[in-house]
């Protein structure tokens, strides 16, 4: 205690300095407009500033909750964007009608077997049967194979059981897309015969001939062609647009109208 | 030492007294403002004491501040150079720093110029960025310093010498 008052008395033509140059600002800021708005503007500029330093800092806190948000949001365009597709092109229902999708997250991936496995963290209870298609924000991933209560696994694109019905955008050409196992960004487009035209850059969307996909969506870009083959088809290969070493977020796509095509197919 | 101090309290109110009543209407060339008072704060006695000397600046400068309308302008300037001027002392005279006045015969001319002149700089500097009191203005502010500071020093140079020579 002693000390501090020692210290005090030791300072105090500062103490009384700083004490007295306070009551000046304060004269200063309290009868001249000009001083006013200037300290209003050093006011304005600190809180402006540390406002969004503090801003800056807890809009990372809060970004799995804005990830979820925008998950949902895009789940519901997506929504939007099928109905959109079955109205103005006036399909048959049958070829795209997506009832409900459901988001999930990736917990397990692998890209470097020759037939890989990916399990997300949603499951029968979420409402995931088997055999439904799975899509990311940029295209085609795969399709569920097994499901539990909580998980479910999908055979990805990057396995070397899985065949996909496809077509060329431009042409409507059909095929059908397939992994040789070998580069986890090319997958093979067969089945094109060499009397179609095709050249590299064409855009492959799924052909909506599958109980999987609906038409339309995106696979990937021809990346190579060799039209040597004797066997009267081009081989073509193919880059993904789904990027499948940074998946995260998959949509799972459940169309109604699987059960009555089947039923058809059963008689 | 009654008498001496009654003498000095006497001096004070007449270079108060003169500021308020002939200088503050003076505009020198326009521009330039005289500040006479601040030769109080470099004519105050070093052996007197310093926190009075602050307690001093902030009431000259007050009363000088509601003549000239500058809500603290003055004020602010003249507590600065009190608290400054045990420090702009030793600057200026070095060892001789202790000497009772700083006009004290003997002393170096360079020595009083300096410290005439970092006392009325301080001051001036302050007054006019507080009276701009914007960025942009900061050419204007040191011109504006500068050129009172030569002004007001000169003035004051003359004040001291016609008070000390007597």
């Amino acid at each position: 205690m002693q000390s501090i008052i020692n210290s005090i008395v030791k300072n105090r033509n500062l103490i009384i300095y700083l004490f007295l140059s306070f009551v000046t600002f304060n004269y200063l800021y309290n009868n001249s407009s000009v001083h006013y708005s200037g300290f209003g503007k050093v006011g304005t500029f600190i809180s402006g500033s540390t406002s969004s330093v503090y801003s800056y800092i807890n809009s990372y806190f809060n970004l799995r909750q804005e990830n979820n948000k925008l998950i949902e949001e895009n789940l519901e365009l997506k929504k939007y964007e099928s109905q959109f597709i079955d109205k103005s092109n006036k399909r048959d229902v049958s070829e795209s009608k997506i009832d409900k999708t459901i988001s999930a997250n990736v917990i397990f991936n692998s890209i470097n077997k020759s037939k890989n496995i990916i399990v997300i963290n949603k499951g029968e209870l979420n409402g995931i049967t088997k055999e439904m298609g799975v899509i990311s924000s940029k295209g085609v991933v795969g399709i569920i194979k097994n499901i539990t209560d909580n998980y479910s696994s999908i055979v990805s694109l990057l396995n070397t059981d899985l065949k996909i019905n496809a077509i060329l955008k431009n042409s409507s050409t059909i095929g059908s897309i397939s992994w040789n196992g070998l580069d986890p960004r090319i997958v093979q487009l067969n089945d094109i015969s060499l009397s179609s035209s095709i050249k590299i850059g064409d855009t492959i969307i799924t052909g909506g001939m599958s109980f999987y996909f609906p038409k339309g969506i995106p696979i990937g870009r021809i990346e190579d062609y060799n039209n040597t083959s004797l066997e009267g088809y081009y081989s073509i290969d193919v880059s993904i647009f789904s990027d499948f070493s940074s998946l995260s977020n998959i949509y799972i796509l459940k169309r109604t109208d699987n059960d009555e095509i089947k039923s058809l197919l059963n008689e | 030492m009654n008498r001496e101090l009654a003498k000095e309290i006497i001096l004070s109110l007449v270079i108060v007294l003169s500021q308020l009543l002939i200088f503050n209407h003076m505009k020198l060339f326009g521009t330039v403002d005289t500040f006479i008072y601040v030769s109080l704060f470099i004519l105050y006695k070093t052996t007197y004491n310093k926190t009075y000397l602050i307690l001093f600046g902030f009431l000259v400068g007050l009363i000088i501040d509601l003549s000239f309308q500058t809500y603290g302008a003055h004020t602010l300037a003249s507590i600065t150079v009190c608290y400054l001027k045990e420090r702009i002392e030793k600057y200026s005279f070095g060892v001789n720093s202790t000497l009772p006045l700083a006009m004290i015969r003997g002393t170096q001319l360079t020595n009083r110029v300096t410290y005439f002149f970092l006392i009325i700089f301080i001051h001036s500097l302050i007054y006019f960025s507080l009276i701009f009191f914007k960025f942009e203005f900061t050419l204007t502010i040191f011109l504006y310093t500068l050129i009172n500071s030569i002004i007001n020093f000169i003035i004051i140079w003359v004040i001291s010498k016609l008070i000390f020579d007597k």
